[in-house]
């Protein structure tokens, strides 16, 4: 999902009426153009520019900028634990990648191309789950895998072992709970890959003696390849860049990655170390920045490697015989490792009056007690409707600007294409990046802004923007100029055609749009970490902030009670989705 | 000419104006170090004037939410029903991040912080002013700083935990020199980025054997793998209880007490000399409710406020307060343990040694 359009927009300028030609603004783009441009540049510039200022100057104890240095770069490349923990970081995300990779494409081969019973839930159970935060899901693995969870007590009892088997705090346990993290994900992005080859390349392959393993390798997995590679770099990147299970599992069992130094130079010194953070986030940032631009040259030629064409074309299933009901184990399985235990621990947990694990004794201790605590708790309502306005704010924002820009990149209008490359930009910020920037920004703002929930709207949504824009994207290209055109005809202005025509047609993906930016907003906790104040607590990082206190079932209660509301949304997702078609990639 | 009535009417009430506006900017004119070193009879009054105004206070603390922070403000807002008491929970360290980042970006929030591991830091960064409340009269000298800049609100023991379902009573560590024994290793854990943890930890053994000698015991300590916890020492002792960690090290002595006695199968295990802290509270500089901030302070040193403490199983430090008696066994004057009594500055003093040994033996 988290993925540059495909068009990268033409320079080729089409003059589309006189007027129009007249209210060119001075750089010879359309005023339209011009204004969302500068608003963009407003949202950009100042991070990026305080990031690159913190990285290279010493901050005075009000936080000024003082005297200008080399010195955090110097550190950060003379110190042994910066490759170390580079090195973690890549372990980690390709190892993560591997497990999300595995597990999704299976789930996505045998969703999209065989004949397998109860496979039409796999959608819809994945669309559900983008309403965990990611917070919570870490919690329930270490939970089920911790020393005390019923992993280990299985484990204990079937070595006739008195200390703990499994050691989830370390790279494993990070590698694994972030895979199936990213396995719902995955298969959404993989489902539409598969879709979109042609069937009769597998036919010919069976038809030809091959039996449906052969086939699946050498031919549906062949023929994924680009689109392949494609995600597996956006998955290797996101990993990469993720925080929430590398700061619950890997700082406990001492593995430091490039984003838990962020966090932790700012968060475990005193004054923080800006200098420290800011080179380390640039570092990233290059990092995420090369990645990117393989990811583009590959997506770019995935195109030739596309199937559909305009004849012959048939998304057909295959027929896997009785071997449909293996498939269908693997996918209730999945379902049961996926969701299933996850969630039901944490609902299990939320029932209890402190946490020890799955034992006789505590069944009988079972309570409501945490979910009376929680509704009663002012900071719990607070911290719902921030997360809801949140959300709202950041989607409501989002998906409007990015359907008028892409509309404008996809018209080809002059200098539309900036527009495109500006709301892609935020992707080469990884989300603890992005708010370590906006963080700098707040704090040198001759007014307060920082700690208002305002403020993490705004980081919110420039984070987002790429993720609209694709969205949008979508969308805009299925529509024929045509329809504009006639509007422009019968004597409609630009801005009338957009809003009684373009508008209207593209609601579908808007909604759609809306829905999604909501769900990833409110589900992740890295970017707003570093700017939530007493007055502006969202949920995921009040579940952090639990698990960091100890108070596990809690949480758990919190957790259940918003993974209930979250799932209302998710449906209505999921029908708008299945009725309209679903573009997250 | 006379003056007529009506100019003498303009004139009057010409001078009954002007003597309301002198008399209400007066009343607004308080600056918080005034606000904060107020003293006199209408003290109190003008401080409740000054608070109905206002209406709310917020409050960041490291005191746990539910065992004190709520029923605390929920008393409070009992006490004064037209102040809105808010509190935000976190450790020393986030909260003196919290300060500074308020102050720097000129929006702040909390009204009043308190933490074991704060006053120095936000001290010398100028971010808290100093006060003076009538209810410290009656606390003992090493209960306030000298400079007014913080108050003692409560006092805090520290000890080792165990769990009491993986280790027997009579095998746990009982000294210092216990935990270097070669059958602890791998089961240690201390909190790590918390002045109250892994740090205060450092700064007691420094304290009792001199730098040579504490060297040496860390380096042996070393040996045994400590797991460094990043979470809050209740959140230790949470996964002491669920087993996740044998053994902690440096946590809250009365934790392991108030949980036992729910059935969790943890104990606290006082070590000689048990090191004790001071919470403190202070006065954020630019506070924007001033009046009710200054209320505050005066309730939560009080008598009232320190009882609320001692209801929550803390520490009260107003000499008029006694503690729990069913945490007698980790006082250490009452079950005749030596003690050594740390103070915010003596702590802060060492932190340098302190980090220094932390970052040679217990850093990857």
């Amino acid at each position: 999902m988290a993925t540059a359009p495909e068009v990268w927009g033409g320079t080729v300028a089409i003059s589309r009426s006189g007027t129009w030609r007249r209210l060119r603004g001075v750089f010879g783009v359309s005023p339209v153009v011009a204004v969302l441009i500068a608003l963009l540049l407003v949202f950009l510039v100042p991070p990026t520019v305080y990031l690159i200022q913190a990285s290279v100057y010493t901050t005075k104890p009000n936080g000024a900028f003082d005297q200008f240095t080399l010195r955090y770069y110097a550190d950060l490349f003379g110190n042994p634990r910066f490759l170390q923990n580079l090195i973690n970081s890549c372990v980690y995300a390709v190892g993560s990648a591997a497990v999300a990779l595995t597990l999704g494409t299976l789930q996505a081969w045998i969703v999209e191309r065989t004949n397998t019973p109860l496979r039409q839930y796999v959608f819809l159970i994945s669309i559900i789950s983008l309403g965990i935060p990611s917070v919570l899901y870490t919690v329930s693995f270490l939970l089920l895998l911790g020393k005390a969870g019923p992993a280990n007590q299985i484990l204990m009892s079937l070595f006739d072992s008195t200390t703990p088997v499994l050691n989830v705090y370390s790279m494993w346990g990070m590698v694994v709970i972030e895979g199936i993290d990213f396995v719902p994900l995955t298969f959404l992005m993989l489902s539409a890959v598969f879709h979109s080859n042609d069937a009769s390349f597998e036919e010919a392959s069976m038809m030809s003696g091959a039996g449906i393993a052969t086939t699946f390798r050498r031919i549906t997995l062949r023929l994924a390849t680009p689109g392949l590679m494609a995600l597996v770099i956006l998955i290797f990147v996101r990993a990469f860049e993720s925080f929430e299970t590398p700061a619950l599992v890997g700082r406990p069992g001492r593995i430091n990655i490039l984003t838990t130094d962020i966090f932790e130079s700012l968060r475990n010194a005193i004054p923080p170390n800006y200098g420290q953070a800011g080179a380390f986030s640039m570092v990233l940032m290059l990092i995420v920045v090369g990645l990117l631009i393989w990811y583009n040259r590959l997506s770019r030629s995935a195109e030739k490697y596309q199937t559909i064409t305009g004849k012959g074309f048939r998304p057909r299933v295959m027929d896997l015989g009785k071997w449909r009901y293996l498939t269908a184990a693997l996918l209730v399985l999945m379902f049961i490792v996926i969701i299933g235990l996850p969630v039901g621990i944490v609902i299990y947990a939320s029932l209890l009056p402190y946490y020890e694990g799955i034992t006789a004794k505590s069944f009988g201790l079972l309570t409501f007690a945490n979910y009376i605590q929680v509704f009663e708790s002012s900071s719990f309502k607070g911290a719902i409707s921030n997360t809801l306005i949140m959300g709202a704010a950041t989607a409501s924002l989002v998906c409007p600007l990015t359907a008028l820009c892409a509309w404008l990149a996809a018209r080809r209008y002059r200098g539309a294409w900036i527009l495109d490359q500006l709301a892609t930009m935020p992707l080469i910020f990884p989300a603890i990046v992005m708010g370590v920037a906006f963080l700098y920004v707040f704090l040198h703002m001759p007014f307060g802004l920082y700690g208002s929930l305002l403020s993490v709207i705004l980081a919110s949504m420039v984070r987002y923007l790429p993720y609209g824009m694709r969205s949008s994207y979508a969308g805009v290209l299925q529509l024929h100029r045509e329809l504009e055109e006639a509007s422009a005809i019968s004597g409609a202005r630009q801005a009338t055609t957009f809003i009684r025509i373009v508008l209207p047609l593209i609601a579908p993906s808007l909604i759609t749009c809306w829905l999604f930016v909501f769900l990833l907003s409110v589900k992740a906790v890295a970017a707003q970490i570093l700017l939530v104040g007493p007055k502006s607590q969202i949920i995921a990082v009040t579940l952090f902030d639990l698990w960091q206190n100890g108070q596990v079932t809690e949480l758990a209660a919190t957790g259940v009670t918003w993974m209930s509301l979250m799932t209302v949304v998710s449906t209505i997702f999921y029908v708008i989705a299945r009725r309209y078609g679903l573009s997250v990639r | 000419m006379q003056p007529t009535q009506r100019t003498k009417t303009l004139l009057s009430s010409a001078f009954v104006c002007g003597v309301l506006l002198t008399a209400a900017s007066a009343a607004q004119a308080l600056t918080q170090d005034e606000i904060a070193n107020l003293k006199g009879p209408d003290r109190q009054k003008i401080l409740e004037e000054g608070a109905k105004k206002e209406g709310k206070v917020t409050f960041y603390s490291a005191m746990v939410a539910d065992q004190l922070l709520r029923p605390l403000s929920i008393a409070f807002m009992k006490k004064y029903p037209y102040i809105k008491a808010e509190y935000w929970q976190a450790n020393g360290s986030a909260i003196v991040q919290k300060v500074l980042a308020e102050s720097s970006a000129k929006s702040i929030v909390g009204d009043v912080v308190e933490s074991t591991d704060l006053s120095e830091p936000l001290k010398k960064a100028g971010v808290v002013v100093p006060f003076d409340s009538p209810e410290l009269d009656s606390y003992p000298d090493v209960y306030k700083s000298p400079d007014h800049y913080w108050s003692a609100a409560r006092l805090n023991y520290f000890s080792s935990a165990y769990n009491t379902n993986q280790i027997k009573a009579a095998d746990a560590p009982k000294t210092y020199e216990d935990l270097l024994d070669p059958k602890w290793k791998g089961k240690l854990s201390w909190r790590e980025g918390s002045g109250s943890g892994n740090q205060l930890f450092v700064t007691n053994i420094l304290i009792l054997m001199g730098d040579e000698k504490a060297d040496a015991y860390f380096k042996k300590l070393a040996q045994q793998n400590v797991v460094n916890f990043t979470g809050s020492a209740r959140a230790l002792v949470n996964s002491v209880m669920a087993g996740e960690y044998p053994i902690a090290m440096n946590i809250f002595a009365h934790h392991p007490i108030i949980s036992a006695q729910k059935g969790a199968p943890v104990a606290s295990i006082p070590m000689e000399p048990v090191p004790s802290i001071t919470g403190t509270a202070m006065f954020v500089k630019g506070a924007p409710n001033p009046y009710s901030a200054m209320l505050f302070i005066d309730y939560l040193q009080s008598k009232e406020g320190q009882s609320q403490l001692e209801k929550a199983d803390y520490f009260p430090v107003h000499p008029d307060v006694e503690i729990n008696k069913k945490l007698d066994p980790i006082v250490p004057r009452k079950a005749g343990l030596k003690e050594n009594f740390i103070t915010p500055k003596e702590l802060d003093d060492y932190s340098a040694k302190s980090d220094a040994i932390l970052k040679k033996y217990f850093k990857n």
